[in-house]
């Protein structure tokens, strides 16, 4: 079930038209680039740079304001400045989607590796726990651990870990099936290579553009699934502001301030098109047998 | 009486594969299901068991009497054992006791769910329906585009068009993004598709990938603002059944269905088109085309039919992206299924509802996905081979 699915979602990327594509839309991707440089850039000095202030900062006179000149996105419901807390919460959403892509390569990407490579048993139950995870809807699991421990940092972060270590154990798996059948590994057994370093001369290097692309679109999917848990407003608690939470908070009072639901949405889905872009691209860029042929 | 006639179901299942497929096919598939199964209603009655403090406390609320506690401890079995727990769980599940919400006055969550399930299945079916008959042709169209040369439509038509559409966005005053995004993304998309050929298929992809990379929070806050706030085309009254007549049943769930659908059509879409580009390089479409066969018979009857497999495959697997797109749709448009009683659950702590529904939408899922699969493998021996190997 889950192997099938893997190759099909890898190869729905990759299907490339007979003739081939001419010219690829390199401009494309590095605007997709370049937005995500600016969002990480500004996101990570926020309050340093002269055009965030205080997201906290409370003002009678500018409360639910529509976009401005002073405020580039409005207002907010007590007149703080929403651009700014678009920036700020933009740090919590990031830092969740980034944590939770790096535990999924580390521990998903070291499963999905010994389980393409040693099979046996090793597989059997990788398998087992890529599926029973699976098995759960992405949202819903989340959903469900932090609604039995609590909704602090730590445990939706955990809840996205658990989320995406089986996401990249699945393609890191089907993809080390592909490059372990393939002749140089061959060769490399027949030389007399050890199992230990032919996973990792061989096998590894052939794996990681894959895994880097899927890292890509995981992270994406993650940004995804915790704005919705915010807005559903399950996700971190009150005073930490989070992507999802301005647009729930703006949704409130929807008539008054479409602006706080709009703007930070489009934000999140320039960033979330981006990463899936990259990831794309990526992955069509270095497509192992594309390449070889 | 439901579950006798599920049962007799799945056995007549399982004697159909063993008769085709042998039987340790059917054992290897269908016992993998069900530990999968088990695993799954065992990991949710652990995770009850992570509550901090006591869930039982935390359910009823701090001024709950010992008394009351004491009660719902043992009846949810939470002095026992974990086995203990979950085997009680399960004998209370099968007989079909689902267990309660305290806060309901103890409404059986059995009759919430026949009062709430019709209306996410409806949501569901609906949205599945849009899916599909968005993404099929426009597959097809694609993956029959992308091997092609374009068509000689002269460019100058593309900027006439964007300085026509930006005349009639300045005279009529949209807001200045709207302007930019429909005189200058419209026109392109509409020249391209024109063209056909290789741009008609990225066009196509295209619109496919940012549809994708919309989350549907976000999707169902725009055409709720667009189609029920701004304009009045959606009552966001709620649900109407079936016999309160098929209009006010349509028009009473349009909306969110086709939110759900354009949020799950581009997976379909996409690998709908890989599946066909990949089959457009099979032997057997020369051949065809060297009998002379047309291209729409060679399209439908012998590129599409061998990809309705796989697009069932998808069908199944989609099942989970439903569940979550249904959550945050049943949220946005207050609509009253099991979505939303979820939310609902979850934000009044009440566990056991919550970890009773979590389970069951995996039985569900592992359930549809397991029967799919096991009948595709079974009716198409290549994808057994393959498997055994």
């Amino acid at each position: 079930m889950s192997n099938a699915a893997a190759m099909a979602e890898a190869e729905a990327v990759k299907a490339v038209p007979v003739g081939g594509r001419k010219e690829p839309r390199n401009y494309i991707f590095w605007f997709a680039v370049v937005w995500l440089v600016l969002v990480l850039l500004i996101t990570i000095f926020g309050e340093w740079l002269p055009i965030v202030d205080d997201p906290n900062e409370r003002n009678a006179d500018t409360i639910k304001k529509g976009p401005s000149w002073d405020n580039w996105f409005g207002t907010a419901t007590f007149g703080q400045d929403v651009f700014s807390r678009v920036v700020v919460g933009g740090r919590i959403s990031l830092r969740v989607a980034a944590i939770g892509t790096a535990v999924g390569i580390g521990v998903g990407g070291t499963l999905g590796l010994l389980a393409g490579f040693y099979r046996g048993w090793v597989d059997s139950i990788v398998r087992l726990i890529i599926n029973v995870t699976l098995s759960i809807p992405a949202l819903l699991l989340v959903i469900f651990i932090v609604a039995v421990r609590d909704q602090s940092l730590f445990w939706v972060v955990f809840a996205v870990c658990i989320l995406a270590i089986p996401a990249l154990a699945r393609i890191v798996r089907a993809s080390t099936l592909q490059v372990a059948e393939r002749e140089y590994v061959k060769a490399a057994e027949v030389v007399g290579a050890k199992r230990l370093s032919i996973l990792f001369r061989e096998v590894l290097p052939n794996v990681m553009p894959t895994m880097i692309s899927f890292a890509f679109l995981t992270t994406g999917i993650i940004l995804v699934a915790e704005s919705s848990l915010s807005f559903l407003g399950l996700s971190v608690e009150a005073p930490t502001i989070t992507w999802g939470s301005i647009i729930a908070e703006g949704r409130i009072s929807f008539q008054e301030t479409p602006h706080m639901v709009f703007l930070p949405a489009v934000v999140l889905f320039l960033t979330v098109l981006s990463l899936n872009f990259i990831g794309d691209q990526l992955l069509k860029r270095y497509d192992i047998r594309e390449s070889a042929l | 009486m439901v579950l006798v006639i599920i049962l007799v179901l799945f056995a007549l299942l399982a004697a159909w594969v063993v008769r085709v497929a042998g039987a340790r096919f059917a054992v290897k598939r269908l016992g993998g299901a069900v530990l999968i199964l088990v695993i799954v209603t065992f990991g949710t009655t652990l995770m009850l068991r992570q509550v901090p403090g006591d869930p039982c406390i935390t359910a009823l609320g701090t001024g709950a009497s010992d008394e009351a506690v004491a009660e719902c401890t043992s009846e949810r079995g939470l002095d026992d054992s974990v086995v203990e727990q979950y085997t009680g769980w399960v004998g209370d599940v099968v007989t079909g006791d689902l267990g309660f919400a305290f806060y309901k006055n103890r409404e059986p969550l059995s009759d919430v769910l026949e009062d709430r399930a019709p209306r996410t299945a409806w949501l569901f079916l609906y949205s599945q329906l849009i899916a599909l008959t968005v993404a099929v042709p426009l597959g097809i169209w694609a993956a029959y585009q992308s091997g092609r040369a374009p068509r000689g439509v002269p460019r100058w038509i593309l900027p006439v068009a964007i300085a026509a559409l930006l005349g009639v966005a300045v005279v009529g005053g949209w807001g200045i993004a709207g302007i930019l995004t429909v005189s200058v993304l419209v026109p392109i998309f509409v020249f391209n598709g024109i063209r056909g050929g290789p741009s008609g298929d990225s066009t196509v992809n295209t619109g496919a990938f940012v549809l994708l990379s919309i989350p549907v929070f976000v999707l169902g806050e725009t055409l709720r603002y667009f189609f029920a706030i701004k304009n009045d085309w959606y009552d966001l009254v709620g649900y109407s059944p079936w016999n309160e007549g098929v209009g006010a049943h349509i028009s009473s769930i349009w909306l969110p269905a086709l939110v759900l659908g354009l949020a799950v059509s581009p997976v379909y879409l996409r690998l709908l088109r890989a599946d066909m580009v990949q089959n457009l390089q099979q032997d057997f479409v020369a051949v065809a085309k060297a009998k002379g066969m047309s291209n729409r018979h060679i399209l439908l009857r012998h590129v599409l039919r061998p990809s309705t497999l796989t697009l069932l495959t998808v069908a199944g697997l989609n099942i989970a992206q439903l569940v979550n797109g249904a959550i945050v749709v049943e949220f946005i448009f207050d609509f009253d299924g099991v979505g939303s009683y979820l939310i609902e659950a979850v934000a009044r702590r009440e566990f056991f509802a919550v970890q009773t529904l979590v389970a069951l939408v995996a039985v569900l899922f592992v359930v549809t996905n397991t029967v799919i699969d096991v009948v595709y493998t079974t009716v198409d021996p290549r994808v057994r081979a393959e498997d055994e190997k």
